[in-house]
């Protein structure tokens, strides 16, 4: 038994002294490099992986019109994806196919495709997926043991509740919630929320921690916007402006209606339009047929696509803002008040219309090739005469007309607050002072050779009609955080004065002469003394086709609201702006005006037409009932063999127009107290009021209503041959053909 | 041999039982790792063995409670027999390790291309590897002892083949018992490893080489020797890790994995850069107890290999290093009892098992700080494997029953037995 040696000792000191030095030694060295030189880096990269960071999306912010309506709305949708690496065998990627193909309706092209990318783990199927589609997947996924392959994301939808409601000033988010057009895309950076974050710890399954770790950032629902449109107001000329489409067999109708006080856009629309919830779908009829046939022209597929998009924006275009044209006889009240203002004329210049003027080497037409003989301010205006406006003009000279026609903005874009909008260009849509020659000048006095926007011209009328202030046009008049709190509220912004008070009151009064007999007589409004020009231009792209506009505003002697009517190539005999776009205005303007709680003030001519309230009669004899309706103008129709009226129509009380028919039932039953509505369209007024008598109907003329064989009714509110009570009140719409081309 | 004392009479066990008192100070070191290495095994256990082991935080940490338990008895228990009977194991248990380690080869694989460890019913898995450091041990300490003389001496070996060198080489080669011993124990050490290499067990096979050489040189064999093997074995790590393409699939990626730091193919770097996280975010003073995160499944085998990074996170530079003076207080007196160990035997027992301990431990710090390439070995005391834990409590029970005769102050003894033993002791030291 040997006891251990000195060398053992020694042995055993080096061997420990290596073992401490080399192995614990080093790992010491690499200790205290790895946690106190290099901590901080190690403790980020740990920090990386350690945290998650979901990201909660946040909410758009709304679109309300002015009175609080929901015009545009996000609401959670679901995201549709499957994750190819997981699908184990070919009867469920069958499956898979065939459930997501039958529920979502995405093509099988595309799903199979999208199935056999089994290198991934994410491939989106489909979103803003609606929850009741999301609850068959869920129910599919359910049922085929689809777990972890077809998988649902929360997604949000914007909803357009109005559809096509002021689709080119509203437009539309993309699939990815961006703004891609119209006030969606200008307001975009407002309307987009700030997402939150939920920053937790969480273990490498990605579960979170249970710990005191978690950071939440709430997210910020994005501003939402208060618009100046009225859907009311919207609605009445759309509905206005599809008729006119229809009527005209236009490519377009525009049009918009302003507060001319603030500038507020208070309707805006260009039609043909299209369905905000989904605007990819080619909806006019003409687009989507001239789509077809280029389409069967084009080359190949990528041509197509390129046609297709195309068409898509054509659909999309917010022509009141975006196209240019020329404003022909409207802009005559521009050179009018330019004249008025600069002194140049007053109201009894006169001037002799021989049916031509001759400009230099030409010789420009009148419309009336007749001529109109000897005229002063009123007359001139009232039959839109091109060679007393050319004469004015010339008169005014170059520099002074160039100083209002940039004055009045026609050499800027309006700054309305939508994307795209026209931006003159010196030169190109309008001549320079420098060019402006005796030729140019001559042909610009009465609103040809240049181009304009529409929203240039109604922000111009709007200036005659605020007192010469020249308003800077808007579409959103507040925005709103998450809360409902005001964020923002829009100030009206005066551009500049651009005529005196003075001059803007003369030229409204003279205005409103246009529409009282002049061309303008078709926007006639019993009780709104409306005010307006009518302007019909050939297209400079289209040969052979017009633009009949009517701008105005009313009430002529205390403005509220202005409009503009553009009626683009209509194919009817009619095309002149009096013709067609000025009846537009005119019931669009009632309408509105009606609805704003604007006091209508009737000159003794239009009370003598006004309503009357109907007597009672019931318990009378047919006899006294006769004598006395006859007394008090009415009509009386009895229904019955009975000697006693047992019922009426319409009921006391009840508004009727004068000299209104008043049925007299003398039986209480087995008696038809409905009849047929006769046709009342293409009658004079006195026509239409005894035919309507004739089948016991009241009538209510709208529109120009002078009694005279021009005026036309052309259109009905209940349509002919429809069963209606008898005795109720049918609105029949007048215009005139005659005295309305400028 | 010691007589068993007159005045102890015990019986017939009286014989085997050592009387004298063991050293304390190596058993405070031990219970102290012990304890510290049970706390840290639950703190970065719980969520490994919640999400892997049906929601049983505890798993674990219970299981290793349970096998510490046992260790703790079975450490008392051996280190109350005289060491001496010892020997009868060292060829038995040579025997056993090579027919265990002959087992695992040809037992199903749990893990596919891994065949380390055997299924035991009712206990779990256990690593021959494990019995075979200890076999190794205790063959080396009793055959080196023996065989003292041999090896240290310049005696000739007498047998045919050798005089037939020594007339070949006209009597200038003399082949000494120095030299055939050093190819017995070498090649027994060899053998061992190669079993367990042939497990693809790498770092069992470092181990168990590293222990061989510890061995050999405490065994007292010429310098000369380690001189050579030592250039060859840094010349061998030089090639390999110039070329790990030479190496197997999983050993040369892993060296790969080691040099380029960006290597990504198959996460191979995801287990040591978890691990560099997890010890980076610890800093100086750690993250606290408990509160590491990497161990919440980042860290791959947070309660097995890689539980010294979240010791690391969790305790800081400060705890780390305190630790790691531990092991180094632990081998320390390991040797110290080697040193005053009664006799050869024990002190090679002795300072076998601790460098057996240290080595493991130093290893273990190299792989989880990325000082060497990154392979499988736990760290004593505190990584989960009841198996292990119970093979290293009995080895310090070895320790400590080795300790009951070294020259050095005792408790758990009558004093007058702890006198009469050291002189006992200083004479057969002489």
């Amino acid at each position: 038994m040997a006891a251990p040696s000195r060398k053992l000792a020694q042995r055993s000191l080096i061997a420990a002294a290596l073992l401490f030095i080399v192995g614990f030694g080093a790992g010491l060295v690499s200790l205290f490099r790895i946690q106190l030189l290099h901590g901080d880096e190690y403790q980020q990269r740990a920090q990386e992986q350690q945290l998650s960071d979901t990201v909660i999306s946040a909410d758009r912010g709304t679109i309300y019109d002015s009175n609080g309506k929901i015009i545009a709305q996000s609401a959670g949708a679901w995201l549709i994806y499957i994750n190819p690496s997981k699908i184990k065998n070919d009867t469920q990627k069958e499956a898979v196919i065939s459930g997501l193909t039958s529920i979502l309706g995405v093509s099988e092209e595309t799903v199979r495709k999208k199935t056999e990318n089994v290198k991934y783990s994410y491939e989106k199927i489909k979103g803003q997926v609606e929850t009741v589609q999301k609850e068959q997947i869920s129910a599919f996924i359910k049922e085929n043991n689809l777990y972890g392959v077809v998988c649902i994301d929360p997604d949000t939808k914007r909803y357009y509740p109005y559809s096509s409601f002021a689709s080119s000033v509203i437009g539309f988010t993309g699939n990815d919630g961006v703004g891609r057009y119209g006030l969606e895309l200008k307001y975009n950076d407002s309307l987009t929320g700030i997402p939150g974050r939920i920053i937790s710890a969480k273990n490498a399954l990605a579960g979170a921690l249970p710990n005191e770790y978690e950071t939440t950032y709430d997210a910020q629902q994005g501003t939402s916007l208060v618009l100046t449109i009225d859907e009311t107001i919207q609605y009445y000329l759309e509905k206005a402006l599809e008729q006119a489409l229809i009527d005209n067999d236009a490519t377009g109708a525009y049009g918009i209606i302003t507060d001319v006080e603030t500038g507020a856009v208070l309707a805006m629309s260009s039609k043909p339009d299209y369905d905000l919830n989904e605007p990819f779908k080619i909806y006019n009829e003409r687009l989507s047929l001239e789509l077809q046939q280029q389409s069967e022209a084009a080359a190949d597929d990528t041509e197509k696509t390129n046609l297709a998009t195309n068409m898509q924006f054509r659909q999309w275009r917010n022509c009141a803002i975006s196209d240019t044209y020329e404003p022909g006889s409207v802009f005559k009240v521009i050179t009018m008040a330019a004249a008025l203002e600069e002194g140049v004329i007053d109201e009894s210049f006169t001037y002799s219309c021989t049916g031509g003027i001759k400009v230099g080497p030409n010789i420009i037409h009148c419309s009336r090739l007749t001529g109109h003989g000897s005229q002063d301010l009123k007359m001139g205006l009232k039959n839109s005469c091109n060679p007393y406006f050319i004469t004015v003009g010339q008169k005014l000279g170059s520099e002074k007309f160039f100083k209002y026609f940039e004055a009045t903005g026609f050499t800027e874009p309006t700054n309305i607050d939508l994307p795209g909008e026209a931006v003159p260009a010196a030169n190109v849509t309008y001549y320079t002072q420098a060019r402006l020659g005796i030729a140019e000048l001559s042909s610009c006095a009465f609103g040809q050779t240049f181009q304009i926007s529409p929203i240039q011209m109604i922000t111009a009328v709007g200036s005659i009609a605020n007192g010469g202030k020249l308003m800077e046009p808007y579409l959103v008049s507040s925005m709103l955080d998450q809360s409902g709190n005001t964020v923002y509220t829009h100030e009206p912004t005066v551009r500049r004065q651009v005529i005196s008070e003075k001059t803007a009151q003369t030229t409204a009064s003279l205005m409103e002469e246009v529409v009282k007999g002049g061309t303008g007589k078709n926007a006639y409004v019993a009780g709104y003394r409306v005010a307006g020009k009518t302007g019909t231009s050939e297209k400079l792209t289209s040969d052979g086709q017009f633009i009949a506009s009517f701008s105005g505003f009313a009430p002529a002697d205390d403005p509220k609201i202005a409009i503009l009517i553009i009626i683009d190539e209509p194919q009817g005999a009619v095309h002149s702006g009096g013709g067609i776009a000025a009846p537009i205005a005119g019931s669009v303007l009632e309408q509105s005006l009606i609805y704003l709680n604007v006091e209508p003030r009737y000159t003794q001519e239009e009370l003598s037409k006004l309503n009357a309230t109907a007597p009672n009669i019931v318990g009378s004899t047919v006899a006294e009932a006769k004598s006395m309706l006859s007394n008090q103008g009415f009509t009386a129709r009895i229904v019955g063999d009975g000697n006693m009226v047992v019922s009426q129509t319409p009921a006391q009380g009840q508004t009727l127009p004068k000299n209104g028919v008043i049925v007299a039932y003398t039986e209480s039953e087995g008696l038809s107290t409905s009849g047929a509505v006769p046709v009342l369209t293409g009658l004079s007024v006195s026509q239409a009021n005894a035919q309507a008598a004739n089948s016991g109907f009241n009538v209510k003329i709208t529109g120009i209503s002078q009694n005279s064989g021009e005026v036309i009714s052309y259109r009905q509110s209940v349509e002919a041959g429809t069963l209606a009570e008898l005795g109720s009140t049918i609105t029949v719409y007048f215009k005139t053909d005659t005295g309305v081309a400028d | 041999m010691e007589k068993a004392k007159p005045a102890r009479k015990r019986g017939i066990l009286s014989e085997y039982i050592a009387e004298s008192g063991f050293d304390i100070t190596f058993l405070v070191l031990v219970l102290t790792l012990l304890t510290i290495g049970l706390v840290m095994l639950f703190s970065a256990s719980y969520t490994y063995a919640y999400y892997y082991e049906h929601g049983d935080s505890t798993f674990y940490f219970v299981k290793q409670l349970e096998f510490a338990l046992i260790g703790i008895v079975a450490m008392f228990a051996i280190s109350k027999i005289k060491y001496e009977y010892l020997k009868i194991g060292a060829v038995i248990g040579i025997g056993v390790a090579v027919l265990l380690l002959g087992i695992v080869l040809l037992v199903p694989e749990q893990v596919p291309g891994f065949k380390r460890w055997i299924p035991v019913p009712g206990i779990g898995t256990f690593q021959p590897s494990e019995v075979a450091k200890l076999a190794l041990i205790l063959f080396c300490a009793w055959g080196m002892d023996k065989d003292h003389k041999k090896i240290v001496g310049k005696i000739p070996v007498e047998s045919e083949w050798a005089k037939k060198i020594q007339g070949i080489t006209n009597g200038k080669i003399t082949v000494y018992k120095s030299l055939t011993s050093l190819f017995i124990y070498g090649g027994v050490i060899v053998f061992i490893a190669g079993l367990v290499y042939a497990e693809n067990h790498v770092s069992g096979t470092v181990l168990i080489l590293a222990i061989g050489v510890v061995m050999l040189w405490m065994g007292e064999f010429k310098s000369h020797w380690f001189i050579i093997g030592g250039t060859l074995a840094i010349l061998m790590i030089i090639i390999f890790v110039l070329n790990p393409q030479l190496l197997e699939n999983y050993a040369g990626e892993r060296i790969t994995a080691w040099l380029d730091k960006d290597y990504s193919p198959g996460d191979k770097r995801w287990q040591i850069n978890q691990s560099l996280y997890a010890i980076g975010s610890g800093g100086f003073l750690g993250e606290g107890l408990g509160n590491s995160k990497q161990k919440h499944l980042y860290v791959s085998e947070p309660q097995n290999d890689f539980i010294f990074s979240i010791v690391c996170e969790e305790l800081g530079f400060i705890g780390a290093a305190i630790i790691i003076i531990l092991f180094i207080l632990l081998v320390w007196r390991g040797i110290v009892i080697g040193m005053k160990a009664r006799d050869r035997f024990g002190a090679l027992l002795s300072i076998g098992i601790v460098f057996q301990v240290g080595l493991q431990a130093a290893l273990n710090i190299a792989v989880v700080t990325d000082t060497i390439p990154n392979t499988g070995i736990s760290l004593p005391f505190f990584s989960a494997g009841g198996t292990s834990l119970c093979i290293l409590l009995f080895e310090m029970g070895i320790v400590l029953g080795v300790s009951r005769y070294s020259r050095l102050p005792k408790a758990d003894a009558p004093a007058p037995a702890r006198t009469g033993s050291r002189v006992k002791q200083n004479k057969a030291g002489d």
